[in-house]
Formats: structure tokens, C-alpha cells, sequence
């Protein structure tokens, strides 16, 4: 274990330190590649008051190629789907390996402030955002008092 | 949580950050960082773009994505270039910065209980201090180019050595050359015949395999020697290993030609092309980042790295494995499983069927396909 590489220790340490509001990562006690992750909804947005529970796994190829990331808590959003996958660009093609967990995680909540619908994961869910947003929305609150208090 | 009180999290030796009082400092401290790595530069390059990287975070970077990590710009690896002031940079700041350190330090020493007679000496020593460590800066700077310039000399006169070798054992062949006379390779300079260096080419400039090492074979063997007997081996052996190693065309490259390039270095040549593929690429970045640095490591300690970083992948995938098992455990996951692995499934059954169709007739085929539908 001792090769791990230095980065992802050096991440760890920084994230637990002092992580950025509203989000919190540890890395399981016998796989430190393995993170559990807690996302606060946003402010003003139809997540706020909800904890987010995420997985979050550093593949082999890290920092070269992308964490993988995925929701636990089941949640109401346009670009994250039934099985809590997430679409987001830099968790893709936009990966650089200049990015780090932190902003991976502060990408995702702003993600949960800012669902965008033209570039939809969950398809129904982008449908109901587009025809009905308000309705939506309203949806997106109840899914949060229901599953993510 | 405490971060000691983790299992896994040895012992980091982190220097500490400055105060927070020292947004300069910090800025100073962050600009020597790699973006990749996040620790200071090592062998640091520049690219088309103008962005730096220790050299092996971005080779490795360029070989998964052909974009500079930080601003998205498409880079290729011809645009690495060695930035000596950079380094130079990052190696003073290292030994500057447990200096600086202690001078920002302490805020209580600025509050001057007794005015002269405290702060006086202590900034008269401060100034010796910084004279000295300057003064030792200056004489590293000038040491390391006159290392590469005798080392540029003496790969200069090897070259030319070689040259005029070259040109005394074909002196006669030179007037006429025909499909089966030998000529160096135009990119990799090595010797082949001419109608072969197309492919030779193509390939990415593999090493010569039997004729040349037959023509060498004395040289040859006395450099396995050195190999073999440590790296303590003289400058000329040393000179002439130390060149970028040209990266093969994966695509085509057969498990032989990769083998060659893994003897060239004394490197294990076990596994299928796959493994194979992946020492020589992870080699290839080890090697060729080690030419961009003025600390270069020794070929063993290169060895030695390629050993460990295989060491603890192969450790990594079967931890994956545990990981798979307990996914396994739950629907989603198997689901997830059978969807990340159904080319594996398809690949699997393609063969058990095709081996079925070779072996007998169609009923043994048909129990196959069966099988391989029920192991989906």
C-alpha cells in the first residue's frame, strides 16, 4: 500500500483538513482509493436542506484518467440518473489531470444548483424540467425531504 | 478526523505551509508545484502552450490525452522542451524555503521588547545566512552546465566516433547502393538494410534485431556486462543509453519487436503483448523523462521504479477484485458489472464458440452459444 502515489495522500490529507463548505470525503478505512463523500444541496435550490451521500473511486490510471463518481442517495436532477450516475463533462472528456477531488466535488454541487436540462442523463426527468419546471422543481424538493434528511 | 488516526496514511513528511499572513509566500510556494503531481517540479519541460510539468507527469498525461491539462490546449509530445531555468528555479526554492520559513515565522519577534540591541544581530546573521545560500546557489548554477557541456562533449565525440567507424566499414559500399546494402535509419540512425527501413519506420524505429547484433556482438556483450554489474558503468556506456527512446507503433508492433526494446535495457520481457505494452510505455516515460533533468537517476533505480509501479498495479487490480466481489453483492452492481464487462462476455463467447465450431459439429456449437447466454 505504501505505493500509493503520493498525490492521493496528499489530497486525502488536504481534503480532510480543511474541506470546502458543505462537502465532506473520507476515504474508507481499508481502501484508500475509495472515498465516502456527503454533498449538502445548494442554497436556494431545490436540494437545499438535503445530504447527499456519493461514492467516490480513484481508478488505477489517476490523476491521468478520471474519478468515478456516483450518487447513493437517490435524487431528482436532469443530469444524474436512477443509478446515481452523473453527467458532468469533467468527470469525461473535460477530465484534466490538473483537476483534483475538491473540484470535482464542488463541480457536482454546482451542478445541484445549476441543472441543466439540454444535456439530459436522466431523460424523464429532463422532459418534466422542460415541460413543467416549476412542477419539476417541486418534485426535485420532495425527493430531497424523502430521501435525503 | 485526524488524519494520523488512519490506518493506511503513514508517516507524510509534509513541510509545513506558510501563515496565511504570507499570501506572497504561499503564491511563491504553489508557482514551483506541478499541476499534475502537486509536488515541486522534477525535470520540468515546458509545451507548445507554454505550461510546465515534471516531465513524467505530462508524457504520461500526453499518452492519454493529447490536450495540456491545464488549459485545454492540444499538445503533443514533440513539444516538450527542457526548462532548465525552471528548474533551476524549483531546486533554489527548495533549499531557500526552510530559510524563509524561519523568517516568516514569527510574528511575536516584530513586536521588538528591546528595540536594538534584540533585532540587530539576529538581521546581520539573517544577511550572512542569505549571502552564503545565494553564494551556493550561484556555484550550483555554475556547475550544472558545465556537466552538460562535458557530457554534450563527450556524447559529441562518441557520435563522431561512431561516424567515422560507420564510414571506414562502408567506404566502398557508399558509391552504389543496391535493395540489400545497409544504411542508418534517417530517424533512428540504425543500421539496416535499406529495403527494410520503411517498415522499420512504420514501426516506430524498433532496435535492429539479429543482423546488426551480429556485426556487434563484441559490444554488445560488454555492455551487457556493465548492465549486469551495476550502474557505477563509465560515462561511454552510459552515453550511448542515454537517448530518447523512440516510441514504437503499439498497434503494430509484434510481442517480439517489444521485447527487443525491454532487452535493449535489461528489463524483464515475461507477459503477453498487453504487459508488454504497458512496460514499455511506463519505461518509455521513466527513461525518457530521466534525460530532462539534471538529477538524473541511476538505470537500476529507473528498473527499480518500473518494478514497483508494476508491483503495486497488479496489487491495485486485486484489490479492484475484492471491490467487484462485494459489488456483486447487490443488484445494481451486477448489473453495472454485466454492462462494464459485456464486451468481455462477448469476446468470451466468440471464442468458446468458434473453438466449439473448429473442434466438432454445430450441436457442440449450439451448447456453447447456450452456455455462454446463461454465463450472461
Amino acid at each position: 500500500m505504501s505505493a500509493l502515489p503520493k498525490r492521493i495522500l496528499k489530497e486525502t490529507e488536504r481534503l480532510m483538513a480543511d474541506s470546502p463548505p458543505g462537502i465532506s470525503a473520507a476515504p474508507k478505512d481499508d481502501n484508500l482509493r475509495h472515498f465516502d463523500v456527503t454533498v449538502t444541496g445548494p442554497e436556494s435550490s431545490p436540494y437545499e436542506g438535503g445530504i447527499f451521500k456519493l461514492e467516490l473511486f480513484l481508478p488505477e490510471e489517476y490523476p491521468m484518467n478520471p474519478p468515478k463518481v456516483r450518487f447513493l442517495t437517490k435524487i431528482y436532477h436532469p443530469n444524474i440518473d436512477k443509478l446515481g450516475r452523473i453527467c458532468l463533462d469533467i468527470l469525461k472528456d473535460k477530465w484534466s489531470p490538473a483537476l483534483q477531488i475538491r473540484t470535482v466535488l464542488l463541480s457536482i454541487q454546482a451542478l445541484l444548483g445549476a441543472p441543466n436540462p439540454d444535456d439530459p442523463l436522466a431523460n424523464d426527468v429532463a422532459q418534466h424540467w422542460k415541460e413543467n419546471q416549476s412542477a419539476a422543481i417541486e418534485q426535485a424538493r420532495e425527493w430531497t425531504r424523502q430521501f435525503a434528511q | 478526523m485526524d488524519m494520523s488516526s488512519h490506518p493506511l496514511l503513514a508517516s507524510m513528511d509534509e513541510p509545513p505551509p506558510f501563515p496565511s499572513n504570507y499570501p506572497q509566500l504561499r503564491r511563491l510556494d504553489r508557482s514551483v508545484y506541478c499541476q499534475i503531481c502537486k509536488e515541486p517540479f522534477q525535470g520540468p519541460v515546458s509545451i507548445a502552450c507554454g505550461h510546465s510539468f515534471c516531465s513524467s507527469c505530462i508524457r504520461s498525461s500526453l499518452d492519454v490525452l493529447k490536450k495540456c491539462p491545464s488549459c485545454n490546449e492540444p499538445a503533443s509530445e514533440g513539444s516538450i522542451r527542457r526548462n532548465r531555468a525552471l528548474e533551476e528555479i524549483t531546486d533554489a526554492w527548495e533549499e531557500s524555503r526552510p530559510i524563509i520559513y524561519g523568517f516568516a515565522q514569527p510574528p511575536i519577534a516584530k513586536k521588538r521588547p528591546a528595540p536594538d540591541s534584540g533585532s540587530k544581530p539576529t538581521s546581520s546573521s539573517n544577511t550572512k545566512k542569505l549571502k552564503t545560500s545565494s553564494r551556493e546557489a550561484s556555484g550550483s548554477r555554475s556547475q550544472s552546465p558545465t556537466k552538460f557541456r562535458i557530457s554534450n562533449e563527450e556524447q559529441d565525440v562518441d557520435q563522431t566516433e561512431d561516424l567515422q567507424d560507420e564510414g571506414n566499414d562502408d567506404l566502398d559500399d557508399v558509391q552504389e547502393l543496391t535493395e540489400n546494402d545497409e544504411a542508418p535509419c534517417p530517424i533512428c540512425q540504425a543500421t539496416l538494410p535499406i529495403s527494410s527501413i520503411p517498415m522499420h519506420i512504420e514501426k516506430g524505429c524498433p532496435p535492429p534485431k539479429t543482423r546488426t547484433n551480429g556485426i556487434r556482438k563484441g559490444n554488445q556483450k560488454a555492455d551487457w556486462k556493465k548492465v549486469f554489474s551495476g550502474q557505477t558503468s563509465s560515462g561511454k556506456t552510459k552515453e550511448v543509453e542515454l537517448k530518447r527512446i523512440t516510441k514504437p507503433n503499439y498497434m503494430i508492433a509484434t510481442p517480439a519487436d517489444l521485447r527487443a526494446i525491454l532487452a535493449e535495457y535489461s528489463l524483464p520481457t515475461t507477459g503477453d503483448k498487453e504487459i508488454l505494452i504497458k512496460r514499455v510505455q511506463e519505461w518509455i516515460i521513466l527513461f525518457n523523462s530521466n534525460l530532462d533533468t539534471s538529477h538524473p537517476s541511476s538505470l537500476s533505480a529507473l528498473r527499480a521504479r518500473l518494478s514497483d509501479v508494476e508491483a503495486s498495479k497488479r496489487r491495485d487490480k486485486e484489490k479492484g477484485k475484492d471491490d467487484m466481489v462485494a459489488q456483486l453483492g447487490n443488484r445494481d452492481g451486477l448489473q453495472k458489472y454485466a454492462k462494464d464487462k459485456k464486451s468481455e462476455f462477448e469476446r468470451l463467447k466468440r471464442e468458446i464458440m468458434e473453438r466449439d465450431k473448429r473442434r466438432k459439429d454445430e450441436e457442440e456449437g449450439k451448447g456453447g452459444r447456450e452456455n455462454a447466454i446463461e454465463v450472461e
